[in-house]
């Protein structure tokens, strides 16, 4: 599916390839560049490949998997990789890569900066993108365009309004958990504009009647794999209707903003705008804030915490969040994965359980 | 001078140093019954107790900060020198953490972390601290609260979910300094926003202390920071000398002052003191171990909890840890502080950190020592607490025993958790790669 | 009284079946080793206990590792059964302590025996019954003498280890070393109590204990448990039938 995607792309459109590590990258700079990007974030599974073994068995399974991509041909289908300074084992994956690895195609970097919102950290994204924009530009062969930047801003705000669009009135839907996910995560590696009409199609669809198809939860985590694991909350009689993964919730902007008219600031004003993730680490204090006003805005009764087993970003807000959603007796749950094919029996008992539980709270029986 | 205050100096300058002298009275007048077996190792160093002292100082003023003087939590890494100025009585949750590991408390408060939901697959270090926190439990009797988080991502990111998880806990203002990781070297922009995160620091503690920087006293700080740093690298330096003067693990224990304290005065006497005890040693022929047959590398973090136990099996087979990759790292800074460009020299020196260097850089490093320092072989300890530090170390132990044909071995383990440390399969990996020294 | 529901409790190493009557209370009950062909073992073994009763037809809830492959009328987790089961027994709010074979829970019980709350070790051996029973095996003590030797025990031998693999080379070694079977096997309680005991963790803070499972009939279990929980966990009668017993009182819905 995506290698025909990328092969299309590259042959029919001309455009370059740019496997691109998780998780948060300034998208809409490589759309002006004419590139697409490919998100890394699977497949899930075991190890496998030859550098399986290059990293200890407590790095997470995404850096694993990249490794995977990389020892597998993927030299003859990208044309560079670019990693985000996401955490340290995206960090160490990337030095691998670039000084003890074979790989022959550029390796770009993004360093998004961390902590607070304050003056230095603007001037520095600022001035961090513009250095991977010529990073970019190397790799096309081409220099950016101000107007195309422009174009770019404007298509992807479309589609941050499509996905907002689409979570919010999640109810609405008439697919499935997976059949929404899948819709969504397809983001990872369409063309941007080919991405926007396969939303705008499922934009279509909604039903003005929503429905509401079981106990509404919300989860939150770093990324929705195993996808199976939403055909068993659904089976179970749950559904999803409000959205905190590091790939999908947490790159959507909680508002769309009145564009800027300079391209590069618009830019800088698109990466901030997005809600709190640790990988960026603005304060906790923000994070639960803007965790609790999307639960109450969803009419969720339940929260789903989804971790993958390793990620440290993601697993020291945990008691946190936790303890803010039991002080306002929210029941929740919280799973960890390893990126793995299927969910477990013991993953899906969990998880069924869970569902009971809240089922007997709202309505009173087993 | 309000009570709290002048507590805190009675503490610093009366009662500590006469409880350190009361202690000092007592282990004279106790009889040390001989050990069952010989000991393979030197003398050991005079200068171990006057370490205790000041760090036992250290934290017994610590117990009257609070109210006193302001108090910063600081990562290791961080550039502290910017924070002595306003007189700030600074903890290292990380320095903490290794107390604690070594007296084996980690599990303890670990537990209390995990009760409430951390991981105990994340740092072991933060999950003690956060225990510590949640229980009041510590071995330095009290740690004061902070009013200033300070931390530094140039050792990892990992701090960054910490202290921001402190900061939410304490109700207290975290200032970061993100230092961008230097794959080759860093680009100016990179370097600029490390400086301009430095004047938001001085920014911060000004508010934080409601007075404004006294600028004096800064360049003061980075002449102490780089006076301490240069004599920790000279005190480092003596282990090339055949047989080191002293042992790898001291040298973990010795760095206490240069992490917790650099920037003072009492940091720079300390080396002082400690350099004129290595280089007496070396005058009279004196090691680390009596028979050093073997010279070793450590890289990575030591093993706090063990480090008696794996110090004594090297030594018995005559093998000498006379270089660290960890303890090497706070003497490489020295070069690079120029206290008549505070802010500029600063951003380079703690963003050109090995930790966040990429992975030539560290090979390069471990080349040089291993040249510097005679080394025969090389242990890796494969930290699972400490990703950016343990990630690398399998291509860093195919390459290095390659180019360089000599035995490397990894250690799997924990820095401060004993329950990640498999007693079977370190000892059988210690031991076969000590059979292929011989 | 007559049967009126049979609840099955399909576990990964055993299979318990039970039949209630009007009262809740168990008038017939299976326990056997799982059949790996889970559709034909619980169907045998409906089939044999409706010959006992002399009924045709009952409701069946099934629960357990297999319970959606037995043909049944309801299916609920095991965490919704165990509470209702223990509620059922015990008539009490608390904390309900469930040590299987190859998981554990900890499940908080409200009202009516709904669950509140809970937490499963369900990733590593290490906190199951399975810890136990790995390194008994190799230790060669049968599981009938393993209460009373532990018991035995003057000391108790600390076994580090996180994972049940290492801690069984630990245990090998200590024999070696030479230290009393007895201290080791308190030791191995020890460690397996701890281990419940953090998962109980916040859960069980300030509430009356419950205890059931199979490695609640060993006495050294519980003792160890109560060691580490602070506090002596009150077992469940019949412990290992109260997850059945929740299913069949959830499909009669009693």
């Amino acid at each position: 599916m995506r290698a025909a995607v990328i092969r299309e792309q590259r042959e029919r459109h001309g455009r370059r390839i740019v496997a691109v590590l998780p998780v948060h990258y300034p998208k809409p700079l490589l759309t002006a560049m004419n590139v697409l990007a490919v998100e890394l974030w699977g497949p899930p599974g075991p190890p496998r490949g030859v550098d399986a073994g290059r990293v200890q068995p407590y790095v997470c399974a995404i850096v694993r998997n990249a490794f995977a991509f990389l020892a597998s041909g993927a030299a003859s289908e990208v044309d560079a990789v670019l990693t985000p300074h996401t955490c340290d084992s995206l960090q160490g994956f990337a030095t691998l890569v670039s000084d003890f690895s074979a790989w022959p195609k550029p390796l770009l970097h993004f360093q998004h900066p961390k902590g607070e919102d304050r003056q230095s950290l603007r001037t520095f994204l600022g001035r961090e993108l513009r250095h991977l924009a010529d990073g970019l530009a190397a790799v096309t062969g081409r220099e950016l365009e101000p107007a195309a930047l422009s174009k770019a801003l404007a298509l992807h705000r479309r589609i941050d309004d499509a996905r907002r669009f689409l979570l919010t009135r999640r109810r609405g839907f008439a697919g499935s958990d997976r059949e929404l996910y899948t819709l969504l995560r397809r983001g990872e590696y369409l063309w941007p504009a080919d991405h926007f009409r396969e939303l705008e199609a499922a934009l279509r669809t909604l039903q003005a009647q929503p429905t509401e198809r079981g106990i509404p939860i919300m989860v939150s985590g770093y990324v929705c794999e195993p996808m199976g694991l939403f055909d068993v909350l659904n089976e179970a009689g749950a559904f999803v209707v409000a959205d905190d993964y590091a790939g999908v919730g947490r790159r959507i902007p909680v508002e769309t903003l009145a564009p800027a008219p300079d391209p590069w600031d618009a830019l800088l004003a698109w990466v901030l705008s997005m809600p709190p993730c640790p990988t960026r680490a603005a304060t906790q204090t923000a994070r639960l804030e803007h965790l609790w006003r999307l639960y109450e805005e969803s009419g969720a009764r339940a929260l789903l915490i989804h971790t993958q087993k390793f990620c440290d970003p993601e697993l020291f807000d945990v008691p946190a969040i936790r303890q803010r959603f039991a002080a306002r007796d929210v029941p929740t749950l919280h799973l960890e994965g390893e990126l793995e094919l299927a969910p477990s029996g013991q993953a899906s008992t969990r998880l069924e359980a869970f569902v009971e539980m809240v089922q007997a709270r709202q309505w009173g029986s087993a | 001078m309000s009570v709290r205050r002048l507590q805190y100096e009675v503490a610093g300058r009366v009662v500590g140093p006469a409880m350190i002298a009361l202690d000092r009275w007592r282990a004279q007048s106790r009889r040390l019954s001989p050990s069952a077996r010989p000991s393979p190792f030197g003398p050991p160093l005079e200068s171990t107790r006057k370490l205790k002292e000041l760090m036992q100082l250290h934290y017994l003023q610590g117990r009257y900060a609070d109210g006193a003087v302001p108090v910063a939590w600081v990562t290791s890494g961080f550039p502290v020198e910017l924070l002595r100025p306003w007189g700030f009585h600074v903890v290292y949750p990380e320095n903490h953490g290794a107390l604690c590991a070594s007296r084996r408390l980690t599990p303890e408060l670990s537990d209390v972390a995990e009760a409430q939901g951390y991981s105990r697959d994340l740092c072991g270090y933060a999950r003690g601290d956060i225990g510590s926190v949640l229980s009041g439990r510590t071995p330095v009797g009290r740690l004061p609260k902070p009013d200033l988080l300070a931390c530094c991502t140039n050792i990892c990111q990992t701090v960054l979910y910490w202290y921001r998880t402190l900061a939410e806990h304490f109700g207290v203002p975290l200032v970061v300094v993100d230092t961008p990781y230097v794959f080759g070297e860093s680009a100016p922009h990179e370097l600029a926003y490390v400086e301009a995160q430095l004047e938001e620091v001085c920014a911060a503690a000004a508010r934080v202390t409601r007075r404004p920087l006294p600028r004096d006293a800064l360049a003061e700080a980075l002449t102490l920071g780089r006076e301490a740093s240069a004599l920790w690298g000279r005190c480092l330096a003596t282990g090339k000398h055949r047989p080191s003067p002293w042992t790898g693990f001291d040298g973990f224990v010795h760095m206490a002052p240069v992490v917790a304290l650099r920037g003072t005065r009492a940091c720079v006497s300390y080396y002082e003191h400690l350099l004129l005890e290595l280089e007496d040693r070396i005058a009279r022929g004196v090691g680390g171990i009596k028979e050093e047959r073997h010279r070793l590398l450590w890289d990575n973090l030591p093993i706090w909890y063990r480090i008696r136990d794996l110090s004594t099996t090297f030594a018995e087979a005559g093998a000498n840890f006379v270089c660290a990759t960890y303890t090497n790292a706070w003497a490489e800074s020295a070069a690079l502080i120029d206290p008549a460009a505070p802010f500029a020299s600063v951003a380079r020196a703690y963003t050109y950190v090995i930790l966040n260097r990429d992975l030539a850089n560290r090979l390069r490093v471990m080349r040089e020592l291993v040249r510097d320092y005679a080394v025969d072989g090389l242990v890796l300890h494969s930290d699972r607490s400490c990703k950016p530090y343990s990630i690398g170390q399998i291509d860093l132990k195919q390459k290095l025993s390659a180019e360089l044909a000599l035995p490397v071995v990894m250690l799997d383990a924990d820095h401060a958790d004993p329950r990640a440390y498999a007693e079977e399969q370190v000892g059988v990996r210690a031991a076969a790669f000590l059979e292929s020294l011989a | 009284m007559s049967a009126i529901a049979i609840g099955l409790d399909v576990g990964s190493t055993s299979l318990k079946a039970v039949a209630i009557d009007a009262r809740g209370a168990v008038v017939a009950s299976v326990v056997e080793p799982t059949h790996p062909r889970i559709e034909e073992h619980t169907r045998r073994v409906v089939e044999a206990l409706r010959e006992r009763l002399g009924v045709t037809v009952l409701p069946i809830g099934a629960t357990g590792y297999g319970r959606k492959r037995a043909a049944a009328d309801k299916v609920l987790t095991e965490i919704t059964c165990h509470a209702r089961g223990a509620f059922h027994q015990l008539g009490v709010l608390g904390v309900l302590i469930d040590i299987g074979g190859q998981d554990s829970k900890v499940i908080r019980i409200g009202e009516g025996g709904s669950v509140l709350d809970f937490a499963m070790n369900d990733k590593c051996a290490a906190g199951t019954g399975r810890f136990l029973e790995v390194i008994l095996a190799r230790l060669h003590v049968p599981l009938a003498e393993v209460a009373s030797t532990a018991e035995r025990a003057t000391r108790v031998v600390p076994i580090s280890s996180t994972c049940t693999v290492f801690a069984e080379s630990e245990v090998v070694s200590l024999v070696a070393q030479g230290e009393p079977l007895e201290a080791i096997l308190a030791g191995l309680h020890a460690a397996l109590a701890s281990r419940v005991a953090a998962l109980a963790g916040r859960l069980a803070h300030g509430q009356p204990l419950f205890l059931s499972g199979g490695v609640a009939l060993n006495r050294a279990m519980v003792r160890a448990l109560a060691e580490a929980l602070g506090k002596e966990p009150q077992v469940v009668p019949d412990p290992q039938l109260v997850g059945a017993l929740g299913a069949a009182l959830a499909v009669s819905s009693r």
